[in-house]
């Protein structure tokens, strides 16, 4: 009986040894991130990790908050969060969404933007990838575009709209603000000028279906 | 805003575009590549012992990039026809062509600052991983970075302590920790 309860202590042991160090240590985090928000933070990227969630942009919100000299558990509630907003990203994108889709759609989701329009926005682009149009919508919202005005915007290109589209607009559109316009006007004279650019035909190739304003 | 300013701000606006590499490149160097090398390629001894009878002309900048890249595609290919016991071009090779970076690169007006380093998602927030150059005497910092598709979150730190933001890039809406960072996206080429 005595032995059996030794063989015991001992299993039951080295399976919490065995437990314990299962869990990967992130080689990045370590002198980087106070002690015990580094544990928590390498078993949120164990977790991560089971779910099939890109783990990178989580280490990479972790180093963020140690170089800007952020307190561990802040740094921990960070990359909670994000995961939260990844997994919600990949929810309404679909499970075979690449990493930088998610990264990007998580974004758009902190932006404001419902998980309802990412998945719209899923459905008008199938084959393409959604990194550039949800960064830009975020981009756009981040200039002062209001959320649902950008989503509407970013919803009316995506049929046809090449990444290159995307940007050039987004940036279109930062200009006008930056040279006084108010981002609303900036973003429908924007809109106007794809629509018209369609219209004529003169895209130099491109196939950007004419927008519908916001 | 002085005539000095705009200057320099016409010179960081050009400056920022990234620099674009024609698609089709890749697909030329694996063609050549897979190719193999030619039976009757004299060896490249042979080569070097020839006389050198062509002229070198460069008459637009156009050319000299044209002249850059070939002499780069020249350095690429016959790398691997010089590696010595190559039987068949290094897998690598197949590897570097797959995997299509744009080179971004990142241009800030700091005068006065004696160190600038660019921080982001793709160099692990690190303080020593991407220090910035002086560009040239006026406090203009620049850096070059390859980065493929995908969205990325920066900032720059003056000299160890300072946080800046990109004043021409959006602004990241998902700062969590004080200070804010800008926004770069890269799209799929």
């Amino acid at each position: 009986m005595r032995r059996i309860t030794r063989w015991t202590i001992a299993l039951v042991g080295a399976v919490t040894v065995g437990s314990a160090s299962a869990h990967a240590q992130e080689p990045r985090l370590e002198g980087r991130i106070p002690e015990p928000a580094r544990q928590t933070i390498d078993l949120l990227l164990d977790s991560a990790r089971a779910r099939g969630l890109p783990t990178e942009p989580l280490v990479d919100r972790a180093l963020e908050g140690a170089i800007k000299g952020a307190p561990g558990d802040r740094i921990v509630a960070a990359v909670r969060r994000l995961a939260g907003e990844l997994e919600t990203a990949r929810a309404v994108l679909g499970d075979a969404s690449a990493a930088e889709e998610l990264i990007a759609g998580a974004s758009a989701l902190r932006a404001g933007a419902d998980p309802d329009a990412l998945a719209e926005l899923r459905r008008a682009r199938p084959a393409q990838s959604l990194t550039v149009a949800t960064s830009v919508l975020a981009d756009l919202v981040a200039v002062g575009v209001p959320v649902d005005t950008a989503v509407s915007a970013v919803l009316s290109l995506a049929t046809g709209a090449e990444d290159a589209d995307y940007i050039a607009f987004r940036r279109n559109v930062e200009r006008d603000v930056a040279l006084g316009a108010s981002p609303v006007a900036a973003l429908g004279v924007r809109l106007d000028a794809v629509a018209a650019e369609a219209d004529l035909g003169t895209g130099a190739g491109r196939t950007v279906a004419a927008p519908r304003k916001p | 805003m002085s005539e000095h300013d705009d200057w320099l701000a016409q010179a960081v606006e050009v400056l920022r575009e990234p620099v674009r590499i024609d698609p089709a490149l890749d697909r030329r160097v694996m063609a050549e590549i897979e190719r193999g090398p030619a039976p009757d390629r004299p060896g490249w001894r042979e080569v070097l012992r020839r006389p050198f009878g062509g002229q070198l002309a460069v008459t637009s900048p156009l050319g000299g990039l044209a002249l850059a890249a070939a002499v780069a595609l020249g350095a690429l290919v016959g790398r691997t026809w010089l590696a010595p016991d190559s039987t068949e071009p290094p897998s690598t090779l197949g590897t570097m062509a797959a995997s299509v970076a744009e080179a971004v690169q990142f241009v800030i007006v700091v005068p006065g600052a004696t160190s600038v380093v660019l921080v982001g998602d793709f160099n692990d927030w690190s303080r020593t991983a991407t220090p910035m150059r002086p560009a040239d005497g006026d406090g203009v910092w620049a850096a070059t970075v390859p980065l493929e598709a995908g969205r990325y979150r920066y900032a720059f730190l003056i000299d160890g302590t300072r946080w800046l933001t990109d004043p021409s890039a959006p602004r990241s809406l998902d700062d969590d920790f004080g200070p804010p960072n800008s926004v770069v996206t890269v799209g799929a080429t």
